[in-house]
Formats: structure tokens, sequence, C-alpha cells
């Protein structure tokens, strides 16, 4: 199978966006973490960490007020959806970087009707 | 006549080879072998096209210089060779790090919103309806991305074939052997370039993948995933066309076919794959290097 990407720290960076997104205001990281308590045990550096990367990765800014950072989402999250999609339905792949790989093409009705036969060839030959 | 034998094997290797092995199927019945054949004769045609190069450099320094006509050929070729190597060595470079800062910037958004699921770590979940099913490949951190669309699309044996094909994709890094002749392509002049060892060398491997993907779940689980997810909804502008939407196709041919090695095929590809390096190799820049040596003493 496909290698196990590194975990915990990733799915807590989904966790403290999905904190972002809900918020109508930029949040501290005191707020973060107050939110995130609500379900499980975390250290406050821990969030401060994880903050600290999403700021880097260019998804979320911060604005200093009075001695701590806010916290806010660049983008909406229906905007960054509209992105990955958008990238993942481009056809022009073979013209640009093989960025991703994708498993089958989208093909034409007629087509289509082409690979159900081809298919049921398959299927034939798998039963005994 | 080294530099002129030399640029006219490296045009042939970059243009009219490729187009009569791209309409051939035979090399489809051994995939390996023919990713190799495809490299093979990638980097000949860039031999050819620096040898040509550096041939025709010694030839003007030669001790008889050439008839006034005679120089025009040999300095196209050199000046060929030098938009080739320069081209090649800018390609290869912006191609890699495009790719990584691409994917690097992609992965980030579908970890932060695709949702997560308990036996596969590597795969995130869209919450769209339209189906998309692809992988982001890498040495570690590599993730398969489908939509809810498309997991529902899925059934168990499905969603396993298409992990077991990513995965294979993951493991053998074919997305290196796609960078490489994605810079190829870029690198050569426009007018000499061809799309078809991109094109073929990109259906060889997904072909590849689907045979790993088939001695794990089956070729019938297999191939009703490729159906249901090639035969998808989605928004205008997003059909494959021609070539790329032949490849399901030819892939789903395969299957029906029985999983054996075919001999033949492969061994034609791999000899053809040494012939390619080693003749020219051989017939034209040994005499080069030959006369080149006798100039020098």
């Amino acid at each position: 199978m496909v290698p196990r990407p590194a975990p915990r720290l990733g799915d807590l960076e989904r966790d403290v966006m999905d904190r972002l997104w809900d918020s109508e205001r930029p949040l501290l990281v005191r707020d973060v973490h107050s939110l995130l308590r609500a379900e499980r045990d975390l250290a406050y550096t821990t969030v401060m960490t994880v903050l600290d990367r999403l700021t880097r990765k260019g998804i979320v800014s911060r604005t200093l007020e009075g001695r701590a950072y806010r916290y806010s989402p660049v983008r909406s999250r229906a905007e960054l959806t509209a992105e990955v999609m958008h990238e993942a339905l481009s056809v022009d792949r073979l013209d640009r970087t093989a960025a991703l790989v994708r498993f089958a093409e989208r093909v034409s009705q007629e087509e289509a009707a082409t690979l159900r036969e081809a298919l049921r060839r398959v299927e034939q030959r798998e039963r005994p | 006549m080294t530099p002129l034998l030399l640029g006219t094997l490296g045009l042939a290797l970059a243009g009219p080879v490729p187009a009569v092995l791209g309409r051939s199927t035979w090399l489809l019945r051994a995939p390996r072998a023919g990713v190799v054949l495809w490299q093979s004769l990638a980097l000949a045609a860039v031999l050819a096209a620096l040898g040509s190069g550096l041939s025709t450099t010694v030839w003007l320094a030669s001790p008889q210089p050439p008839d006034n006509w005679r120089w025009a050929l040999p300095v196209v070729a050199l000046g060929m060779t030098l938009v080739v190597a320069t081209r090649l060595a800018w390609s290869v470079a912006r191609v890699a790090l495009d790719t990584r800062a691409r994917r690097r910037h992609h992965r980030v958004l579908v970890d932060v919103l695709g949702g997560r699921s308990g036996d596969e770590p590597a795969l995130r979940i869209l919450a769209e309806d339209t189906p998309v099913a692809y992988c982001l490949p890498a040495v570690r951190n590599a993730r398969v991305v489908l939509s809810q669309g498309a997991l529902a699309r899925l059934d168990d044996e499905g969603l396993a074939a298409v992990m077991a094909h990513e995965g294979a994709h993951v493991r053998a890094r074919h997305d290196l052997v796609l960078e490489a002749f994605t810079a190829l392509r870029d690198a050569f002049p426009w007018g000499t370039r061809s799309e078809l060892p991109l094109r073929q060398s990109a259906l060889l491997v997904e072909m590849l993948a689907d045979d790993v993907a088939r001695s794990r779940v089956g070729a019938a689980p297999l191939a009703r995933a490729l159906v249901v997810l090639a035969d998808r909804p989605g928004p205008d502008g997003t059909l494959a066309a021609g070539a790329e939407a032949r490849s399901v196709s030819l892939r789903l041919d395969r299957l029906a076919q029985p999983q054996r090695p075919h001999r033949l095929a492969s061994l034609s590809a791999y000899s053809a794959a040494a012939v390619v390096l080693v003749v020219p190799t051989v017939l034209v820049a040994v005499p080069w290097l030959v006369h080149t040596w006798g100039l020098l003493h």
C-alpha cells in the first residue's frame, strides 16, 4: 500500500484549520487551545507550533495585537476546495508538470460504452 | 561526416522514430521493457545531439579547414546542440522545481481539507460530489486523494484496487519517469519535439501499476473501478480527448488478456534499447575518437 505519512501533526493541522474557519474573528493561540481541549488533551505549545507551521505554509496569517498574535485563515474553505478541484479536474496534464497522477481520465459517453464492453470481456474471462 | 551523421541521428531519434514506435502496439505487451526502450531512445537522442556539436567543434578546428559551403551544416548542427544542451539543463531544473512546488502546495491543501480513513493513512477524502481520484507522488508523504463522489462509486474491492494501483506508482517512483520525459520534450526546439515519448511512457507506467493492482485484487475489480471512474460526471471541458481517452480503453484490453510475461516483446524491446545506445556509439563515435586522437598526436 501507500507508505504511511507522518501522523499526528497533520491531523492536528486540519483540526486547527477547522476551528479558524468556523470562527468569525481571528483567534489567539489560547482560544484555539481551549476550543481543542474540549475534545482532547493538548499542550499549549503544541497548538502554538501548529499555528506557526500553518503560517509558514501560507494558509494562515497572523496580526500582532498587544503582545499576542491573532490567527485567521488566508482563504476560506470553499476557496481552497475550489482550487484543489480545479487542479484535480484540469485536463491539460501533459502540457504541464506531472504533479498529479490521475487514476483514469474522464471519457465521453461513446467511449464509455466501449469501456463497458471491454469490462464485460474482463468479467467473462474471470468467471470459471 | 561525423557531425552530420550524429545530427541526423539525433533528429531521427527525436521525431520519426518515436512516431513509428508510438503507433505500434507490441510494446504495450511488455510495459517495463517498453519504458526502458523509450528511455534509451531519449538518451540516445540527447547523446547524438551533444556528440554532433562536439564533433563539429573538433572538425572546424582540424588542420585542413573545410570548404566554405561545407561549413554551413555543421555550424547548424553545433547551434542545435548548444540549444538542446542549454534547454535540457534549464528544462530539467524547471520541471523538477515546478512539480515539487505544485505538489507540496497541493498536499498542504488536501491535508487541511481532506477527511481521513482509519484503514488507509495516506488517503484524503474531499467532501465533493464530483468524482476525482489521483495521487500525489513523493518519497515520504505521498497522498491518494478521492472525492466523496468517487468513493461512493467504488465498492471495497474497487477502493482496494485504486489504492494498490496508486501505491505502485508511489513505490516505483513512476512520477520520476514522467518528469524526465516532460523535461526532455520541453528541451527540444519547437518543430523537432514530440509528445509521443511522454504520452506513451505515461500509458506504460499506468499499465505497470495496473499489473500490481491486478495481482493484489484481481482483474475484474480493477477493471470495474477504471470504468466507473472514467465514465463519471464532471464539468464541461474536462473530458479527455484522443490518445488520453484511448488510454483507459487500452488498459482494459490488457486486463482482458491473461496476465503473463510476453517474452518476445520484452526481449525485442530490451534488444532495441541496447542497439539504439550501443550501435551509434560504436559506428560513429569510435572512428571520430580515433580521428581526434590522431589530430592530437
